[in-house]
C-alpha cells in the first residue's frame, strides 16, 4: 500500500495505491500527518488504484472526516471501485462523504 | 477640545478593548444570537464637524458621549431588553442622558427606533492605575433590531435625520413602511415564542409515547431521534460482525420519510415493528460475509427505508430518489440502487 500526499489547488491530494488493510491502515495513520495538519483545506482522496478497503481503513477515512469538520476543511473521495462503493453503502457511510 | 481628542486615543483604544472584552464575555455567556457588534471611535473629521455644528454645547471633550460608540444588533425586540439588562450589570449607566427612542414617537407617528445608554466603566469592573481617566469616559451603546437597522440605514441614506424634516408627500408611504417593519418586529417575536412551544409540546408528546399525534417536521424528527427508537435494530446489525456503532447525522432521512409518505412518528414507529426483521436480513446479507466492525448509526434506519421502499413497490426508481435524498443528486445513486436490488432480490421479502 503507497501513499503519495501532493499540495493541489490549494488543498491536499492523497492518491492511495493497493490495498488498505488492517496493517496498512495502521502504517497510514503516520503517513497521513500532513492531510491532519491541513484539516482546514479541503482534502481530496484519490482512491482509483485503491483496491479494498478494511475497516481499519474505513476509521481512517472517518478520522480524516472527523479532523476536517472541526477545522472548516472538507474530504472529498473519488473514483472508488464498485466494492468499495459497497461497502461505504451497506456501512450506511456513503453520506457522510462527498463521493465523486 | 481636538488636541484633546488627539492625546487621548490611547484612551479610546483601551476603553473600547475593554467594553468589547466584557460586554462580549457576558453576552456570549447569555447564549442570545445577535446579529452583530459592531464598535467604532469617532474620528477627528467626525469630531471636527459635530464641533462646528453644535460647538457651544460642549464646555469640554468629557460632554461628547459617542467618541467610543457600540452599536448591538439582535434578531429580537425583547433581546435589545436583555442586552440592556446585560450592560446594566456590567456598566455604571447616565441615566440622565440615556434614551430610549423606541417609546418616543405618537400613535401616529414614526421613525429612528433605539435604545442608547450612556455608560462608564467602572474600577469593579476595569481598574488601571495608570489610566485612572478611562473610568470618567463615557461612552455610547446602542442597541436596536436588525429591522430597526434597516430604517435607520434607510432614513440615513435618504437624509432625513428626523419626521419632520420629510415633505409631507412622502408622509404616508414612510410611516406605512416604518409600520410594517414594526409589525415584522413583533412577528419574529410571536414566532419564536409560538416555535418554542410548539417543540415543548413535542418532546412532552414524544416523552410520553403518543407518536400517533405528532406529524413529521424537523423539531418532531429531532425530538423522536433523542430517544434513540432505531438502537435495537442498530445492536442487532451491529452484532453480525461485532461492530462498533459510530454517531452520525440522522436529518437527511427527514427527506425519506416525506418520499415514502409517513406522516406521523407513529407511522415510522409502525415502519420498525414491520420492517425491522427484513432489514436485519438485509444487512445480514450484505455484511455476514466481511469482517467490516464499524458502522455507522444511521444503519438501522437506512436499511429500514430500502425495505420498506422495496416492499410498498417504488423498486428501483424509489430507492434512487432516497440515495438522492441522503447523498445528494450523484451519478453513483443509481449504481447503488442497482446493487441494493440485486442484493434485496435474494431474500425472502422480495420472493414472496
Amino acid at each position: 500500500m503507497n501513499i503519495d500526499i501532493i499540495e493541489q489547488n490549494g488543498g491536499m491530494t492523497a492518491i492511495f495505491k493497493g490495498r488498505l488493510d488492517t496493517p496498512a491502515a495502521v502504517k497510514a495513520q503516520q503517513d497521513i500527518a500532513p492531510l491532519l495538519e491541513n484539516a482546514d483545506k479541503e482534502i481530496t482522496l484519490d482512491c482509483t488504484d485503491l483496491e479494498y478497503i478494511s475497516s481499519s481503513g474505513l476509521r481512517l477515512f472517518l478520522t480524516l472526516r472527523k479532523e476536517t469538520s472541526a477545522k472548516g476543511g472538507k474530504v472529498v473521495i473519488v473514483n472508488i471501485n464498485d466494492e468499495i462503493k459497497k461497502v461505504f453503502m451497506m456501512t450506511g457511510f456513503f453520506n457522510l462523504f462527498d463521493i465523486r | 477640545m481636538l488636541a484633546e481628542y488627539q492625546s487621548q486615543q490611547h484612551l479610546y483604544l483601551q476603553l473600547q478593548d475593554v467594553v468589547k472584552k466584557e460586554l462580549g464575555k457576558l453576552i456570549k455567556k447569555s447564549g442570545m444570537a445577535i446579529n452583530s457588534m459592531e464598535f467604532r471611535i469617532k474620528e477627528e473629521a467626525s469630531l471636527a464637524g459635530k464641533l462646528k455644528r453644535k460647538g457651544p454645547k460642549y464646555h469640554s471633550l468629557q460632554d461628547i458621549t459617542d467618541i467610543l460608540g457600540a452599536r448591538i444588533i439582535t434578531f429580537y425586540n425583547e433581546d435589545v431588553d436583555r442586552i440592556a439588562a446585560l450592560a446594566e450589570s456590567l456598566f455604571e449607566i447616565d441615566w440622565s442622558n440615556s434614551v430610549d427612542k423606541r417609546k418616543m414617537h405618537e400613535v401616529s407617528s414614526f421613525g429612528y427606533n433605539s435604545l442608547h445608554y450612556i455608560c462608564r466603566v467602572p474600577k469593579t469592573l476595569y481598574n488601571d492605575p495608570e489610566l485612572p481617566q478611562l473610568n470618567q469616559i463615557r461612552f455610547e451603546i446602542q442597541m436596536r433590531t436588525a429591522l430597526q437597522h434597516v430604517w435607520s440605514a434607510i432614513q440615513h441614506d435618504i437624509g432625513y435625520k428626523s419626521e419632520i424634516e420629510i415633505p409631507m408627500e412622502y408622509h404616508r408611504q414612510l410611516s406605512r413602511l416604518a409600520g410594517l417593519l414594526e409589525v415584522a418586529d413583533d412577528e419574529f417575536s410571536r414566532i419564536r415564542t409560538s416555535i418554542v412551544d410548539y417543540r415543548r409540546r413535542v418532546q412532552k408528546l414524544v416523552n410520553k409515547g403518543l407518536l400517533e399525534e405528532v406529524p413529521i417536521d424537523g423539531d418532531s424528527f429531532n425530538s423522536y431521534m433523542a430517544i434513540r427508537p432505531f438502537d435495537k435494530l442498530n445492536r442487532r446489525i451491529a452484532a453480525i460482525t461485532q461492530a462498533e456503532i459510530q454517531e452520525a447525522p440522522f436529518l437527511p432521512y427527514l427527506k425519506v420519510m416525506r418520499q415514502l409518505k409517513l406522516q406521523t412518528l407513529g407511522d415510522i414507529g409502525r415502519m420498525i415493528k414491520e420492517d425491522s426483521d427484513d432489514a436485519y436480513q438485509l444487512a445480514l446479507f450484505q455484511l455476514g460475509s466481511t469482517d467490516i466492525d464499524i458502522l455507522s448509526e444511521t444503519i438501522g434506519l437506512q436499511n429500514l427505508c430500502i425495505v420498506h421502499n422495496l416492499k410498498t413497490g417504488r423498486g428501483k426508481p424509489g430507492l434512487v430518489k432516497m440515495f438522492e435524498a441522503i447523498n445528494g443528486i450523484h451519478p453513483q445513486n443509481e449504481k447503488l440502487a442497482s446493487i441494493v436490488i440485486e442484493q434485496a432480490s435474494r431474500l425472502s421479502f422480495m420472493n414472496k
